[in-house]
């Protein structure tokens, strides 16, 4: 028999994790409500605007990337059965890349082209992080397909900071001016294609059969997911500096295909499962998954019809928010229970009664949660493409609704 | 201890760890099928050989540490060795008709 010592020594102290989605908390809602007041640029298709800069960045990076970072310091010694590197690193870490963000949201909203030195700093944060989880992942010793994908994600998103620190130097000095819009575009694709896409991606491979409790289902598919996406993203980034319209049609029809490739994987995986019922949240991060089907199917027709300029704007909004942001809901919906669990309960398993999962958060909540959520943004992307105001005030007033509840939900697990 | 009392020694170990709970699944580590073996190494020393539903469970340290303490508890005995082992691996055979019928399968 194989055996394993007694301890693994690879969980991390709580604390980082939380001290990450604790700050998102806050930026999900901050930044919805810029959304909500700046409504009227938005709807007039004035996305690149100060207030909506700053909104998207401090959504984008305050929430869903410090997120992500905190659950890769959580998630990664599971994953990929290593401990993190160095904890102490991560707490210094934390704090650099919050007020990076921080100070970079403010700064785009009153100052843009003040916005180097603050970009400077969450550079600097989101290097560190990046450092760790270098040292975190080359610790691994059987590094898997789910390596290739993290560690994809990771240099993806490295590119996507390098080419946004070069947009703000190009705004303030006029470097590289004529590449503005090609790097502009490289550096949205390959923040939410690249970085976030693949992470999930990565991530849902170890989750999706763990919270099912899958067995005996093949990982085959998974290198095709990769090489298709992969080379879906290297087709498109080309298509800009060459200018070439077909490398672009079929870069975003091997994005279609990655895509489709993982979906198909995970309905394998689930079909698998011991698990009859699923729980909710787990269930929406999975109808994330249908989403993003959707939201590539869309872009590769717009593409295909030569529409894709003028909704790209509506399209990145779904990507962002009914596959990304949905998939990152539902799973924090079960790991933050399982975090605070480990770190109030571990100890006394066995020595008497201890609450399940399900009673550490409610999830009665998370339907109309996980409803309002995706009618809000329905209803924002329609208000978006016919410029409807009223739609969108009530859409984007839903989804702000929605994220208090939904901080407020996380926080509660804290008093369990 | 003769047989038949080691054995039903055993028995009751094995009906004490029902009440060590996987809190995600909420179903105990013997339906559950994790246990692999149960003996007695010495007077009032047990031997639990098991495994998880998967290497790098989040709650690897705290079911091991469940079912040492759950086992240590009992006045009839003084120390339990737990050995955690991957191979062969957990699969669903493994588990009880009772755990199957938990998670809707049965």
């Amino acid at each position: 028999m194989f055996m394993t010592p007694q301890t693994m020594g690879s969980e991390t102290n709580i604390k980082l994790p939380f001290s990450f989605i604790l700050f998102s908390i806050l930026a999900i809602i901050v930044s919805q409500l810029l959304f909500l007041f700046h409504g009227e640029a938005l709807i007039n298709g004035q996305f690149r605007i100060p207030a909506i800069w700053s909104a998207a960045h401090l959504f984008i990076l305050g929430w869903a990337l410090m997120i992500a970072m905190g659950a890769m310091y959580q998630l990664v010694p599971v994953a990929f059965l290593t401990a993190i590197w160095n904890e102490k690193f991560g707490f210094i870490q934390f704090a650099v890349t919050g007020l990076g963000v921080t100070s970079f949201a403010i700064t785009l909203y009153v100052a843009p082209h003040l916005a180097l030195i603050p970009g400077l700093l969450m550079l600097l944060g989101i290097l560190m992080f990046l450092f760790q989880m270098g040292m975190t992942l080359r610790k691994q010793t059987k590094p898997n397909i789910l390596t290739l994908f993290v560690g994809t994600a990771l240099i993806c998103l490295f590119l996507t900071i390098l080419l946004g620190i070069t947009l703000v130097i190009s705004m303030k000095t006029g470097f590289a001016g004529e590449f503005y819009p090609i790097i502009f575009k490289s550096h949205l694709l390959l923040g939410t294609a690249g970085w976030f896409t693949l992470l999930i991606f990565g991530f849902s491979y170890k989750m999706a059969p763990m919270f099912s409790l899958s067995h005996g289902y093949e990982m085959k598919v998974a290198k095709y997911v990769y090489g298709s996406y992969v080379a879906g993203l290297v087709f498109i980034i080309a298509s800009f500096f060459l200018n070439q319209g077909n490398l672009q049609k079929v870069g975003f029809l091997l994005l279609l295909i990655g895509f489709s490739c993982f979906l198909w994987h995970i309905v394998t995986i689930i079909k698998k499962r011991i698990k009859k019922k699923l729980d909710r949240p787990f269930s929406f991060a999975l109808l994330a998954i249908l989403f993003g089907e959707i939201i590539h199917l869309l872009a590769f027709i717009a593409v295909m019809t030569n529409h894709f300029s003028s909704l790209v704007g509506p399209l990145m909004v779904a990507c962002l928010m009914l596959w990304i942001a949905l998939s990152i809901i539902g799973y924090l919906y079960k790991i933050v229970p399982f975090l605070w669990w480990t770190h109030k309960y571990s100890k006394i398993i066995g020595k008497a009664d201890v609450p399940t999962m399900k009673d550490m958060i409610n999830e009665k909540l998370a339907l109309p949660l996980f409803i309002g959520f995706i009618l809000g943004i329905g209803i924002v992307a329609f208000g978006l493409v016919w410029k409807v105001g009223l739609l969108f005030y009530i859409g984007q007033i839903t989804v702000t609704i929605a994220s208090i509840v939904f901080g407020m939900a996380i926080l509660a697990v804290m008093k369990k | 201890m003769d047989v038949q009392n080691q054995s039903e020694l055993l028995d009751k170990i094995r009906n004490n760890l029902k009440r060590v709970l996987d809190p995600e699944l909420n179903l105990n580590v013997v339906d559950l099928g994790l246990i692999y073996d149960l003996s007695l190494v010495e007077e009032r020393v047990a031997k639990i050989t098991m495994t998880l539903t998967t290497p790098g469970c989040p709650l690897h340290d705290s079911i091991v540490s469940g079912v040492k303490y759950c086992v240590e508890e009992m006045e009839e005995i003084y120390r339990a060795e737990v050995q955690l082992v991957w191979e062969p691996a957990w699969s669903p055979d493994k588990m009880t008709e009772d755990g199957l019928r938990a998670l809707g399968r049965l």
